[in-house]
């Protein structure tokens, strides 16, 4: 699968210590993932000082919440990435003025080879998400991708598309539909 | 719940985990995921789903000071190698509490950032503001203890405690729920009159009292922290 996924029986294992209170699987835990966290805070809120911030946070919460994570419910992974992604979501208003097309555009060639459907060497053939999202036209997965990796809003999306915004709304709101009977097929 | 409900929180767990349900809608999600089991699942799997692309992405090393200023926010661990102080956060708090007088009027409310499933529930942060939190209180139905968090940086106050007040609506007179831990986290075991006043109360409040608290029962200090919290479900 991918050099950078850490193994989430062991994500699970470092989060059941840190609920019973073990600081060294905090450590271990941060040592782990908070680079991939750290990635993933970096593309929403464009500034590593913010980044860091935000970062910071997560762990905090990371170590508080550690208990109420239920292996049942859904993959460690996951679980953290949501908690980072959320944060950055939350933290954007107050740290990111409004994007400027300008400051988007520079991203594209990124998201170009990042995107699904030119990754899959890089994401395992089995990976479900990756073939559904391969199913979705072109302009509209950009707008997912967008959403997604740079945390833009639905009229972050219409400047950086250059598409109405009733376009991209229903773009997005279709995708999803088309995503979930795909996921669940 | 019937198929068009169904398909319904789906639809919003989808632009909830995307990113693309903001504002007052992506709170009011946040507020319905406490009580729904089957926005919680759902949001559940599109997490899970969406989290396969975070493979795709190149990690960055985080700076040392990032772990060394978790390890100190957590564990009071000063001594953290390359510890290089939050500065903005610990001059917003030195100023807080010098001008103390002033009351320094919060947001916090039901925090609901990630789904989590009840019983205990935040009943709120309290900070300077949502990105500077100091304590979180947390609650369990029905209601017999508090627990109280330390989450970011006590600003000092030499020789003074923190003390927290529940307000009940309507204006009655406050009601002690006793002090905020310095360190670490406390379990509080409530009084029957603590109880009944947290329950009936729209906000909480904090006060710098002498060291151990109050002597007389009401807020004697400047009240520096004043914070909405949920109705009692």
């Amino acid at each position: 699968m991918s050099r950078h996924e850490p193994d989430g029986a062991e994500l699970e294992a470092l989060l059941a210590r840190c609920a019973a209170g073990d600081r060294a699987a905090l450590e271990t835990l941060y040592a782990r993932v908070a680079p991939v966290l750290l990635a993933v805070l970096m593309r929403i809120l464009r500034r590593r000082d913010a980044a860091e911030d935000a970062l910071q946070d997560v762990f905090v919460s990371v170590w508080q919440r550690a208990r109420q994570f239920d292996p049942i419910r859904g993959r460690a992974l996951a679980w953290l990435v949501s908690m980072a992604r959320y944060r950055a979501i939350d933290l954007q208003r107050a740290t990111r003025p409004a994007v400027a097309l300008s400051e988007v555009s520079p991203l594209e060639p990124q998201l170009q080879s990042q995107g699904p459907g030119e990754s899959g060497g890089m994401l395992g053939t089995g990976d479900l998400l990756v073939r559904c999202l391969e199913q979705i036209a072109a302009p509209q997965r950009r707008c997912l991708m967008l959403a997604y990796e740079e945390g833009l809003t639905h009229s972050e999306i219409a400047r950086a598309v250059n598409e109405p915004l009733g376009t991209v709304k229903s773009w997005v709101r279709r995708s999803l539909i088309a995503l979930r009977r795909c996921l669940e097929s | 719940m019937n198929y068009e409900q169904a398909e319904l929180l789906d639809r919003l767990a989808a632009e909830y985990t995307l990113g693309t349900l903001r504002g007052r809608a992506r709170r009011r999600f946040e507020r319905l995921c406490v009580d729904s089991a089957a926005a919680r699942s759902a949001v559940y799997r599109w997490e899970d789903h969406w989290s396969t692309l975070s493979r795709t992405v190149t990690p960055v090393e985080p700076s040392p000071q990032v772990w060394a200023a978790v390890s100190r926010r957590l564990f009071g661990d000063d001594t953290a190698a390359g510890s290089a102080p939050r500065v903005r956060r610990r001059r917003i708090w030195q100023l807080a509490a010098a001008a103390a007088a002033v009351a320094v009027v919060l947001i916090a409310g039901l925090i609901m950032r990630q789904a989590a499933p009840p019983p205990l529930q935040t009943l709120a942060v309290l900070g300077t503001d949502t990105a500077h939190p100091v304590w979180r209180l947390e609650r369990r139905l029905p209601l017999a203890a508090l627990t109280i968090e330390v989450v970011g940086k006590v600003p000092p106050a030499a020789g003074k405690s923190y003390e927290l007040w529940a307000l009940p609506r309507g204006g009655a007179a406050p009601v002690s729920l006793g002090l905020l831990p310095a360190a670490g986290s406390a379990e509080r075991t409530l009084s029957e009159r603590q109880r009944t006043a947290l329950l009936a109360a729209d906000k909480v409040a904090v006060s710098i009292e002498p060291a151990g608290g109050s002597p007389t029962g009401n807020p004697t200090g400047p009240i520096v922290i004043v914070t909405n919290v949920p109705v009692a479900g």
